[in-house]
């Protein structure tokens, strides 16, 4: 038989593996819910301004390699949607999509900012920007 | 503030816990089979206070985790697979700590080596969760 303490202690701590989990839970949701209010941030007014750059066969091709090596495992090779949607005729700014690919999504999309510079975002956008529908 | 702030508070707090909980195993291991040892009764106290110190560790490292994805505990790929080894490893860690508090550094044997088994599952659930957490910072460079 083993003795009342041990029995007692047990219960505690499937108790505490219950609270733990559940602090987890909720801690979780509320990150993701605050990341969901901000996720929509505007360019500032200034960058409005400023002029669209343009895009060379050599910056598709490059795009084309970046798009494969970092956004592919979510958007399919083919960039017709997986796990992320599909990025044919985007209705979006050309800024919109470097913001998007700078800062990311939150709780949807992991920010590329310290993984691709400026020029590497503007080739990818130069690939986004040649797909057809 | 840093960008990369949660990041590196998180790669700076999960390795306390990860290290106490299998120091913490290895001395309780070694009490439990060296009993005749005159030693033993302080590989149990070593056990005991790794296990404790260990598991309250497990609060940076998860708070600082959770930041950093910003509430994501599931995600998908390297991600998806740190998190599969990260929960149950922390429910139990959090368990075994609290079973542990309760009982004392001394427990009747039998159920100490249910102890010991459940650990050593925690321990092996740690090491697959840091395994994958090192794959996401250094995966593929």
């Amino acid at each position: 038989m083993i003795i009342s303490t041990e029995v007692k202690a047990l219960r505690a701590a499937l108790l505490m593996m219950l609270l733990a989990m559940g602090g987890v839970s909720v801690l979780g949701q509320v990150l993701r819910e605050r990341a969901r209010m901000g996720s929509h941030e505007q360019p500032s007014t200034e960058s409005w301004f400023s002029p669209a750059p343009i895009a060379t066969p050599l910056d598709v091709a490059a795009g084309r390699k970046l798009f494969l090596q970092s956004c592919a495992s979510c958007h399919a090779p083919d960039a017709h949607g997986d796990e992320g949607p599909d990025l044919h005729d985007l209705e979006i700014s050309d800024r919109r999509i470097a913001n998007v690919i700078k800062k990311g999504i939150k709780g949807e999309m992991p920010s590329f900012s310290r993984k691709l510079n400026d020029a590497q975002i503007a080739q990818l956008r130069a690939y986004l920007r040649s797909l057809g529908s | 503030m840093d960008p990369a702030f949660w990041a590196k508070a998180h790669g700076a707090s999960t390795h306390l816990p990860l290290a106490l909980a299998m120091c913490s195993w290895g001395f309780d291991a070694a009490g439990f089979v060296l009993i005749s040892w005159p030693v033993a009764r302080q590989f149990s106290v070593v056990g005991y206070w790794t296990m404790l110190v260990g598991a309250m560790g497990t609060v940076p490292a998860v708070v600082s985790g959770l930041m950093l994805t910003k509430g994501e505990m599931m995600g998908h790929d390297v991600l998806l697979f740190h998190h599969l080894f990260v929960w149950p490893a922390y429910a139990l860690l959090v368990g075994l700590a609290t079973w542990r508090w309760s009982v004392g550094v001394m427990a009747a044997r039998r159920a100490f080596a249910g102890y010991l088994t459940v650990a050593f599952v925690a321990a092996g659930l740690l090491a697959g969760a840091g395994y994958w957490g090192g794959e996401l910072l250094l995966g593929g460079t």
